[in-house]
C-alpha cells in the first residue's frame, strides 16, 4: 500500500531514510571490502543518486569524496544517454580526468530500476591498493599517467545482474594484488545491490509522486540554509594563495591562486593563475578540485546538515585547462591531493576577513607520508613495508586554541600507528614520539603543535619521504603568526646528519636514526593578548618553551616557571613599539 | 525464615527493586525515587520499605551508575599519569584521527588528565617483553614529593608492554606505596593485558578516576547494610553482563562503568533460555534513551572495547546500542522541516502533560493524545498527566505545519519510531544479523508502547513483553553468573608449532582465573572457563573473537579453530578467505562462577476481562480499542487489537492486526492475527 502524503512528517521520514539507504550502503562496502585502506582507513565513499543523478543521501566517508560521486554518473549520462541503461547493469571506472582523484580510487555505480521506470543510482568510490603502476601502489616521481596504471572510462562490469567474466578478467590480470582487487570490486558491486533494494523498497511504500515531491521539498530547505548562508557573508572578492614546495620530480614550487568572489546568494571560486600542469603527480582532474572547494564550502557553511542535490547551490568553480587543478591527459594525478590540502587552507584563509568567527589558521597541510620498506631478518627476511601518514598541527580560531597533533584535512578517521603495534610488526624501534614545542604558530589564541616521531632502525631498509609545505607553512589568521613547517632529520649509521623532506628510495643502514617533524597551526590574533597563565599552562604542557614564551608572547617565567609580572609587561611594552 | 533474592537497579530518576521470596516462591518489585547526593540512602530506605525481615536476604545484587555518573559529569578524582619516557604524550595525542569530519574547529575528546599531570620514569621493555632499560627508581622522587605536596589521591601506571611484562608496573606500585601509604593505584596491565599503549592508558585513567568515588559508594553502601542487618555479601552488576562482589568491583571499578543497562540485555538472555528462543534483539525505551542489544545463539553479544564520550575503553562488555529516543523526547521546527529529538526535556521540566512548566511537545504528550496512554493510570495513578495541555502544545505546532494535532502526534511517533528501528538496523543488519530472524523484546516504561511499531519497521514477526517490564533490568540481575576476564596477547601465527605456547598460555590464564573465582568464593565445582581467542587474516588490524573447543591443541584442534574463525568472518563480514594465513592476536579465558539461580516468573492471576473502552488513533483514524490491566490477564489468555495493556509502570499498545496472548510465566507474546 503506497502512502501518498507529502507533509513534513513524510518528508522527514524519507529523508531519514535516504540517509539511512547510504548508511547501509557504507556497511556492506566496509564489511565485505578486502583491504584494510577501505575498512579500516575509511579510505571508500557510498550516496544514493536520483535519475538526474544528484544527491538523496551520501555517507560519511573520506571528506575529500565529497560530493564527486554525482559526477562520474552525470558523465555516465551524458555520454550514453537514460536509455543505455538496463536493469543489472553496473559499470566501473577511474579515470583522473573524469572522476578526478587518481587511478587507484575505483568508482562503480549502478543504475535503479522500480519496474520499468529508471528512478535512481546508487554509487560507491573506494581505494584499489594496486592498478598496476610501474611501482607498488602509488608511485612517486611519475611523470605520465601511463606510469600510474590502467585507466578506464565508465564500463559495464555487470550487464543483467551478470558479471562479464571477460572484463573483470581484464582487470585481474593488471593489478599486483589481483585477488583482493576482485574482493573490493564485489564489495562495491554489492553495496550498489543493497542501495538499490533499500531504495526499492522506499518507492514501493510511498511511490515515486510522494518520493519526488519529498526531494524536491529536502533539496529546497537545504538550498535555503545554503543560500542564507553565502548571502550573509559581504559581497567582495576574497584572494589567497601559496605554494607547494615541489611536484615530487622538479624544484620549482607549485603555485595554488584562490580568488573567491560573492555576490548576493552567489559564490564563485575561481582558481586562475596556479601553475600550469606539473610534471611530477600533483596533477588533479576537474571533478575533484570542485570536490575539494566544496570541502572548504562545508567547513564554513552548514557543517553539520548532510549533504544532498540541494547544497551548493550557488557555488560555481572554476579552473582553467591544463592547469594542475584541471589536469589534462597525460599529467600524472598520483598525489593529486597534495595541492588540495592547501587549496582547502587558502580558501578559508581568503574568506577570513568575512567570516572571522568560523574560519581558523591554516593546518600543517599533507599526509606526510613515510614508508620505511625492507626485509624482516626476525621473520626469515620476508619483505616488510611500514607505511604511515603523521598527524600535525591545526589553526587556532576565535575561540579555541587549534588540535594539537590531528589528522590532516583530506584525511577523516585515520590512527596513528600505536608503538606497541609498530614495534612488533617492523624490525624499526620507535624512541620517541611526542609534541614538537614551538612548532604551533603564536596567536592570541594558539596554533596547534607538529608532532616528532624517532625511528631507529633494527636492519637496514629503504626510505621513502612525502613531507611538504616547508614554503608556505601554516599562515596566521587576525595577526596570529605562522608555524613552523615540517622536517625530517637523518642520521647514518656513520653519524652523518641529512635533512630532507621527499626522496624516492634512500637506502639506509641499520642503526640509521630517522626523526619526522610534522608542521603546526597557525596562530589566531596578537600573541602578545594571550592570557600570560594559558602561556604558561602550555609551557607546563610542553606545547611551548620557556625560551619560546619570551620569544613570541612576550611572556617571563621565572625558574620555577611562574610569570615575572613586571617583566611580562616590561617585554610586552617594549614589543609593541 | 524468609530468604530474599534482591536485586537493585539504581538510575538517574528512579531505583528499582525485584525480591524473590524463595520460600513462597513468590516475586515483587518495588520503585522509590532515587537520592543523588547519596545513593546508598534511597537504596537502604527503599529495601526496608519492601522488606520487613532484611535479615531474611541471601542475596543481594545491585547496578550502579555511581562511577558513570562521576565520569559523565567530570566529578572523578584528580589523577597523575605515570609512563615510560620519550612517551609522555601518547595519551594527549589521543592518536590523531577526527571524529567528525567537516569541523575546521574541532576539538579533540577532553581526556581525563591534563598535559602537566603525566610524568615520565626511564625504563623500556622491547616488543618481546625483555628489558632494554631498567626502571630507574630514582625517577620516582620528584613524582612522590609532587604527589604528596599537592594531595594526590589516585594514580594511574601505563609501561610499553606491560602486558608481556608487568615486572616494572608492580615495581612502580611497590614504590609509590611504600612511601604514600593508601594511595590509589592503577596499572594498566591489571586493567587490560593488550597491546595498544593509548588505548590502554585512556583505560587505566579511567579507572584511577573513578575508583575513589566507587569505592567510598561501595564502602558506604555495605556499611549501611550491614547496620540494618543484612547478611549477604553485596554483588555489583559489570559492563561484562555477570557480578562480581562489592571487594572485587573496588578493585576494578571500570567493570562497574555500565553496570544498570546491562541487567536488560541478561534478563533477555534468561528469557532466551525459558522461551527457547536462541535470537533476540531487546530494546530499552525510557524518558531518554533507547538501548538496543542483541542475544545471539542464547548469548549477549560482547565485546572487547569500547569508547565513552570519544575515549577509548578496553573492558569486555555487552555490547549496547543508545540513542538519544524516549517519552522525553521533543518535537521542534527547522527550516520549516519537523525534526523529533534527540533533543529531550529530561525529568525536568519533563512532558508537557506531567504539568512542570514543559511547554514543547514531546513523545510522552503525543501518545497521552492518541489515546495510548490512560492520564489516570500513569504510574499506577500516582501522578495525573494533563491531557489538555498536551493537546494545547501538540496544536500549537502542528498549525504551524497546516496539520491537525492528531496528524502531528501521529508523525512525531512515526519518525522517532523510523529513527529507533534505525538503531535496531545498526546492530544488526549492519552487522550481518537479519532481525528477521529475532523476536523483539520490550522494556522500559515506554518500549512496549513503540514496540509492535518497531517490528513492523523491520519485519520482526514477534513482539514479548516481560512481566513488569519497567523494573526488567533489576531482573535481569537476578539471572547472571560471577564473571571476571582475563586476556592477554599472543602475537603469534596460526600454525601448528604453537599448539604449545597456546596450550601453556591458556593453563596460564585459566589458572589466574580460577584464583579470581575463589576470591569470590565460587566452589570449584560451579567454575566454567570458556576460552576465545581473537584472530584475523594475517596483515589485518582488526580481529574477530573466536570462541575455541575444550581440550587441548594439536594439529586438528586448530584445523577446527581455523574453521571457526572463517565461519566468524563470513558472518560479520560477508565473505571468507578459507587456506589464507590467520595470526593470533589476543587470548581471552572468560571466568564463570555459576550462582544460584532459579527461572522466576511472575504468577499471573486467575480472571480477567477488560475494563473499558477507550478511543485511541490509529493512522489517523480513532477507533475504539479494549483497554485491559496487565495484572488481571490469565495465562492462555489473548487479546487482539486494537488494545491497550495497563501495568503501573507501563503500557503495551496492541495495534489493529496484532494479537497477544499471555504465557505461563507472566509474559505477552504479541504476533500478528492470523487471517
Amino acid at each position: 500500500m503506497a502512502e501518498t502524503r507529502t507533509d513534513p512528517i513524510t518528508t522527514e521520514i524519507i529523508r531519514n531514510l535516504f540517509l539511512s539507504c547510504a548508511e547501509d550502503m557504507n556497511a556492506t562496502l566496509i564489511r565485505s571490502a578486502y583491504t584494510p585502506i577501505i575498512y579500516e582507513g575509511k579510505d571508500c565513499s557510498v550516496a544514493l543518486l536520483d535519475e538526474n543523478g544528484d544527491v538523496l543521501g551520501q555517507s560519511s566517508g573520506l571528506p575529500i569524496f565529497l560530493g564527486n560521486l554525482e559526477v562520474c554518473v552525470k558523465l555516465a549520462i551524458e555520454e550514453f544517454g537514460l536509455e543505455a541503461f538496463r536493469p543489472g547493469d553496473v559499470f566501473y571506472m577511474n579515470d583522473p580526468y573524469l572522476q578526478g582523484t587518481h587511478l587507484n580510487d575505483s568508482t562503480i555505480f549502478a543504475p535503479i530500476y522500480h519496474g520499468d521506470e529508471l528512478v535512481g543510482f546508487s554509487a560507491t568510490r573506494a581505494h584499489w591498493l594496486d592498478v598496476g603502476a610501474k611501482d607498488p601502489g602509488t608511485p612517486m616521481d611519475s611523470t605520465e599517467i601511463y606510469q600510474e596504471g590502467f585507466r578506464w572510462g565508465p564500463t559495464r562490469i555487470y550487464a543483467g545482474y551478470e558479471q562479464r567474466e571477460d572484463v573483470v578478467d581484464l582487470l585481474r590480470r593488471n593489478g599486483r594484488f589481483g585477488y583482493s582487487l576482485v574482493g573490493d570490486m564485489n564489495a562495491q558491486v554489492s553495496a550498489c545491490f543493497t542501495g538499490e533494494e533499500r531504495f526499492r523498497s522506499i518507492v514501493d511504500r510511498f511511490g515515486m509522486e510522494t518520493i519526488r515531491a519529498a526531494r524536491e521539498e529536502i533539496f529546497r530547505q537545504s538550498a535555503q540554509l545554503d543560500r542564507e548562508a553565502v548571502a550573509a557573508i559581504p559581497d567582495g572578492t576574497y584572494t589567497a594563495e601559496g605554494c607547494l614546495d615541489n611536484d615530487g620530480v622538479g624544484e620549482d614550487p607549485v603555485w595554488v591562486r584562490v580568488r573567491v568572489d560573492v555576490s548576493g546568494e552567489e559564490m564563485t571560486i575561481d582558481l586562475g593563475g596556479s601553475s600550469e600542469a606539473a610534471r611530477g603527480p600533483v596533477n588533479c582532474g576537474i571533478a575533484q578540485t570542485i570536490s575539494a572547494c566544496r570541502v572548504a564550502y562545508k567547513l564554513l557553511i552548514n557543517p553539520d546538515r548532510p549533504v544532498d542535490g540541494g547544497t551548493f547551490p550557488t557555488l560555481t568553480v572554476r579552473a582553467p585547462e591544463g592547469s594542475i587543478f584541471h589536469a589534462q591527459e597525460p599529467a600524472p594525478c598520483g598525489w593529486y591531493f597534495t595541492p588540495l590540502g592547501l587549496l582547502i587552507d587558502l580558501i578559508v584563509k581568503a574568506l577570513a576577513p568575512a567570516v572571522p568567527d568560523e574560519a581558523a589558521g591554516a593546518h600543517y597541510g599533507d599526509s606526510m607520508v613515510i614508508y620505511l620498506a625492507g626485509l624482516d631478518p626476525r621473520k626469515g627476511n620476508a619483505p616488510f613495508l611500514a607505511l604511515e601518514p603523521t598527524p600535525g598541527g591545526w589553526g587556532a580560531f576565535a575561540s579555541g586554541d587549534g588540535q594539537d597533533g590531528l589528522i590532516n584535512n583530506v584525511n577523516g578517521g585515520f590512527k596513528d600507528i600505536p608503538v606497541e603495534v609498530y614495534e612488533t610488526k617492523y624490525p624499526i624501534q620507535i624512541r620517541r614520539y611526542g609534541f614538537r614545542p614551538d612548532s604551533g604558530g603564536p596567536g592570541r589564541t594558539r596554533g596547534g603543535c607538529g608532532l616528532f616521531r624517532e625511528y631507529r632502525l633494527q636492519t637496514d631498509a629503504s626510505l621513502y619521504l612525502w613531507f611538504e609545505r616547508s614554503k608556505t607553512p601554516a599562515w596566521g589568521l587576525e595577526g596570529g603568526r605562522d608555524a613552523r613547517g615540517p622536517q625530517v632529520v637523518v642520521r647514518h649509521s656513520d653519524g652523518s646528519e641529512q635533512t630532507l623532506l621527499k626522496v624516492n628510495n634512500l637506502p639506509l643502514e641499520a642503526g640509521s636514526l630517522v626523526t619526522t617533524y610534522t608542521g603546526g597551526g597557525g596562530g589566531y590574533g596578537d600573541p602578545l593578548e594571550r592570557d600570560p597563565e594559558r602561556v604558561r599552562r602550555d609551557v607546563l604542557a610542553g606545547y611551548v618553551t620557556r625560551e619560546g614564551a619570551e620569544r613570541d608572547y612576550g611572556v617571563v617565567l621565572d625558574e620555577k616557571l611562574r610569570v615575572d609580572e613586571a617583566a611580562t609587561a616590561r617585554r610586552r611594552r617594549e614589543r609593541r613599539t | 525464615m524468609a530468604d530474599y533474592r534482591v536485586s537493585i537497579d539504581i538510575g538517574g530518576t528512579f531505583t528499582d527493586f525485584v525480591v524473590y521470596d524463595q520460600g513462597r516462591e513468590r516475586a515483587f518489585t518495588g520503585k522509590v525515587l532515587s537520592t543523588p547526593d547519596d545513593p546508598a540512602r534511597g537504596v537502604v530506605s527503599g529495601l526496608a520499605d519492601l522488606i520487613a525481615d532484611l535479615e531474611g536476604i541471601s542475596f543481594l545484587v545491585h547496578g550502579t551508575t555511581v562511577g558513570l555518573n562521576a565520569f559523565l559529569e567530570r566529578r572523578g578524582t584528580r589523577v597523575l599519569l605515570i609512563t615510560t619516557e620519550g612517551f609522555r604524550d601518547v595519551y594527549t595525542i589521543a592518536r590523531g584521527d577526527r571524529k567528525k569530519l567537516f569541523a575546521l574547529q574541532y576539538r579533540k575528546p577532553r581526556g581525563l588528565v591534563p598535559p602537566e599531570d603525566i610524568h615520565t620514569v626511564r625504563e623500556r621493555m622491547l616488543y618481546d617483553g625483555s628489558v632494554q632499560e631498567p626502571l630507574r627508581e630514582e625517577d620516582f622522587g620528584p613524582i612522590i614529593e609532587r604527589i604528596e605536596r599537592e594531595g594526590i589521591d589516585s594514580v594511574a601506571v601505563c609501561f610499553l608492554y606491560s602486558y608481556l611484562n608487568p615486572e616494572h608496573e608492580l615495581r612502580a606500585r611497590e614504590i609509590l606505596r611504600e612511601r604514600v601509604p593508601g594511595l590509589s593505584v592503577t596499572l594498566s596491565h591489571e586493567i587490560a593485558s593488550e597491546w595498544r599503549e593509548y588505548e590502554r592508558s585512556s583505560s587505566a585513567v579511567l579507572n584511577a578516576y573513578i575508583a575513589p568515588t566507587v569505592e567510598r559508594y561501595l564502602k558506604s553502601l555495605d556499611g549501611q547494610l550491614k547496620d540494618r542487618g543484612v547478611p549477604a555479601r553485596l554483588h555489583v552488576m559489570q559492563s561484562n553482563g555477570g557480578v562480581m562482589t562489592a571487594a572485587a568491583a573496588r578493585e576494578l571499578p571500570i567493570q562497574t562503568l555500565l553496570s544498570g543497562p546491562v541487567g536488560g540485555t541478561i534478563g533477555g538472555q534468561a528469557l532466551s533460555r525459558t522461551l527457547n528462543r536462541p535470537n533476540l534483539l531487546c530494546v530499552d525505551m525510557g524518558g531518554t534513551s533507547f538501548d538496543a542489544s542483541l542475544i545471539v545463539n542464547g548469548r549477549p553479544s560482547v565485546s572487547t572495547e569500547t569508547e565513552l564520550e570519544g575515549l577509548p575503553v578496553l573492558m569486555s562488555l555487552v555490547d549496547i546500542h543508545t540513542i538519544g529516543a524516549g517519552g522525553g523526547s521533543l518535537a521542534y521546527l527547522e527550516a520549516g522541516a519537523l525534526r523529533v529529538g534527540p533533543r529531550s526535556a529530561g525529568a525536568d521540566p519533563g512532558p508537557v502533560c506531567y504539568g512542570r512548566g514543559g511547554t514543547q511537545p514531546t513523545v510522552t504528550d503525543a501518545n497521552l493524545l492518541l489515546g495510548r496512554m490512560n492520564p489516570d493510570y500513569f504510574l499506577g495513578g500516582a501522578m495525573a498527566l494533563d491531557r489538555a495541555a498536551a493537546e494545547r502544545e501538540i496544536g500549537r505546532v502542528a498549525r504551524e505545519l497546516n496539520l491537525g494535532a492528531e496528524e502531528l502526534a501521529e508523525g512525531m511517533l512515526a519518525i522517532i519510531n523510523a529513527k529507533m528501528a534505525e538503531a535496531m538496523r545498526t546492530i544488526t543488519v549492519e552487522q550481518g544479523v537479519d532481525p528477521r530472524e529475532y523476536s523483539l523484546v520490550a522494556f522500559g516504561g515506554a518500549g512496549p508502547m513503540h514496540a509492535v511499531a518497531l517490528a513492523e519497521e523491520l519485519e520482526i514477526g514477534e513482539v514479548i513483553v516481560p512481566w513488569a517490564p519497567g523494573t526488567f533490568s533489576a531482573w535481569g540481575m537476578l539471572q547472571t553468573d560471577i564473571r571476571h576476564d582475563v586476556t592477554r596477547t599472543f602475537y603469534r601465527p596460526m600454525e601448528a608449532s604453537v599448539a604449545g605456547d597456546l596450550e601453556s598460555a591458556y593453563t596460564e590464564l585459566e589458572e589466574q582465573a580460577r584464583e579470581i573465582l575463589r576470591d569470590e568464593e565460587v566452589p570449584e565445582g560451579r567454575m566454567h572457563l570458556l576460552r576465545t581467542a581473537d584472530m584475523r587474516y594475517v596483515g589485518q588490524e582488526y580481529f574477530v573473537n573466536v570462541e575455541l573447543p575444550g581440550g587441548g591443541f594439536d594439529a586438528e584442534t586448530l584445523e577446527e579453530i581455523a574453521d571457526r574463525f572463517h565461519a566468524a568472518y563470513r558472518t560479520r563480514y560477508g565473505h571468507s578467505t578459507p587456506g589464507a594465513p590467520v595470526e593470533f592476536v589476543n587470548l581471552r579465558v572468560a571466568a564463570l562462577g555459576e550462582l544460584e539461580r532459579r527461572v522466576i516468573g511472575f504468577r499471573p492471576p486467575a480472571g480477567g476481562g477488560h475494563e473499558e473502552v477507550r478511543g485511541v488513533v490509529f493512522e489517523g483514524e480513532r477507533v475504539p480499542a479494549k483497554i485491559f490491566r496487565r495484572d488481571r490477564l490469565p495465562t492462555g489468555s489473548g487479546v487482539s487489537g486494537p488494545a491497550v495493556v495497563e501495568e503501573e509502570t507501563s503500557t503495551t499498545v496492541i495495534p489493529p492486526g496484532w494479537r497477544a496472548r499471555v504465557d505461563e510465566l507472566g509474559n505477552m507474546i504479541i504476533t500478528p492475527e492470523e487471517e
